[in-house]
């Protein structure tokens, strides 16, 4: 790239959510992308906040607790009756 | 129509992660509209793309001709340009660190101390075989020397490069 | 999709019909989001369950009116928003924001991490990121690094733990997010960003040790 088109380390870290996303234009995606070529710094970045994403998406505690589930039940028995 | 695919090590693409298989016809299914498409590379785009594994990719359907890249609806993968490999990423990369170390030698102006320092960029990163970083330093280094025009012919060079090596398409 | 729309109609007319096992397997598959959905606009976990508890009340009594416009997730979560936001509201809650602020001038990465202006590499980085492909997966998904990752969102002001919680914790999509917030696709992406770049450097805080 013309250094003028160039995208930095910097300035890429900010575009990150945006490529994600989907979001960037087509000429700016592929600077991004022409960038990560070049630079495993970026890479590395890139790999941090897909992992970051991932264990927040692994956080999804499903359970009820019997309390919950007790009191509940309650409610939908008074509902019910009525 | 024939191009090139640039693909990391397994044939794995280096953005989606995706594992190409040879001889199949691959449609992109990208909900998303601008990720819609195979891209793949005209010679002229090569220097650009540089990743450790180089194939053959057929095309198909809608071909876009985009700045850096073509966009296609479909692509098969034919065949691995073996001639890509270690050696001749090494090879790449020593000859655009002698042009920029050529740039340098010869320059006098207020960016002969840059030039210097983007050649020496440029061997350190080429000994250890890194070919699009270093075809990247060079054509900095020929921007800072001439300008867009400088920057636009080094790129050119290294296609030319490629395609001599590796007996692509002439770009 | 159909096989999904079919079983959904059978638990609506199941739930209809009084059967107490088809409202289990509601509270099984959502009550937990609720909570944490409840947690973001109120106060207190106690508050939050009052909350729960009034939105599967609101759904039992609306149950026969649903007409499958929508999906029974979007529209139990609607019933959800709507509850929590009067809730938050009555409540007075007044907005915390983490001592890190809102500012407009927020960077994803220390600026220290990269060349300063003037340098042939300005903005680029010093050093590389550590890599993390290479770690463990059990240490990536165990307990004590989602902990750091819950207390790093649990940190942040609150409309990006908001953006943060409802898209990358509970998986929901950006139009549905925009739509329980009110606000603009671009606000919403403005705040994942934030709160994606603290949480990850809270995360490369962990993990570098």
């Amino acid at each position: 790239m013309l250094i003028s088109e160039d995208l930095t380390c910097r300035e890429l870290v900010e575009l990150v959510t945006e490529y994600l996303e989907g979001a960037l234009a087509p000429a700016d995606r592929d600077r991004f992308e022409q960038h990560l070529i070049l630079c495993d710094g970026c890479a590395f970045y890139l790999d941090q906040m897909r992992t970051t994403i991932a264990v927040a998406g692994s956080m999804t505690e499903q359970s009820i607790t019997p309390e919950a589930q007790e009191s509940l039940v309650r409610v939908f028995s008074d509902w019910k009756g009525n | 129509m024939r191009a090139y695919k640039c693909l990391r090590p397994g044939r794995v693409g280096p953005f989606s992660g995706h594992n190409w298989p040879i001889g199949e016809w691959v449609e992109s299914d990208g909900a998303i509209l601008c990720m819609q498409g195979i891209h793949a590379c005209r010679t002229t785009d090569l220097p650009f793309w540089l990743t450790q594994e180089l194939w053959e990719i057929d095309l198909e359907g809608q071909v876009r001709q985009e700045r850096r890249k073509l966009v296609a609806d479909r692509g098969r993968l034919v065949q691995r340009v073996e001639g890509w490999n270690g050696a001749s990423a090494l090879s790449f990369a020593e000859d655009c660190a002698a042009r920029a170390k050529e740039r340098a030698e010869r320059a006098t102006g207020v960016d002969a101390g840059l030039l210097r320092e983007l050649a020496g960029d440029a061997a350190a990163n080429a000994a250890k075989g890194e070919a699009a970083l270093v075809g990247y330093i060079a054509a900095r280094s020929a921007e800072v020397d001439r300008g867009a025009d400088g920057y636009v012919e080094e790129r050119l060079a290294q296609a030319r490069w490629l395609a001599a090596e590796l007996r692509l398409d002439n770009p | 999709m159909a096989q999904v729309e079919a079983a959904e109609a059978e638990l609506v007319e199941a739930l209809r019909a009084g059967q107490e096992s088809a409202f289990a397997a509601l509270l099984r598959e959502y009550h937990a989001s609720i909570l944490r959905v409840a947690r973001l606009y109120v106060s207190s976990p106690a508050t939050a369950e009052e909350v729960a508890q009034e939105t599967w009340l609101a759904v039992l009594n609306g149950i026969g009116r649903f007409e499958g416009r929508s999906t029974l997730k979007t529209w139990i979560f609607r019933i959800l928003t709507n509850i929590a936001r009067t809730r938050g509201q009555r409540d007075a809650r007044s907005v915390p924001f983490s001592s890190l602020g809102e500012g407009a001038s927020e960077s994803a990465v220390d600026p220290e991490r990269f060349a300063p202006v003037g340098e042939r590499w300005a903005g680029h980085w010093k050093s590389y990121p550590e890599r993390w492909d290479t770690l463990p997966e059990e240490r990536l998904l165990g307990t004590e690094t989602r902990a750091h990752v819950q207390r790093a969102i649990d940190r942040l002001p609150l409309t990006q733990r908001q953006v943060i919680t409802l898209r990358d914790v509970e998986g929901w999509e950006p139009e549905e997010v925009c739509s329980a917030l009110e606000i603009s696709e671009t606000n919403q992406r403005v705040l994942l960003h934030r709160a994606r770049s603290k949480v990850r450097q809270a995360l490369e805080g962990y993990l570098g040790n």
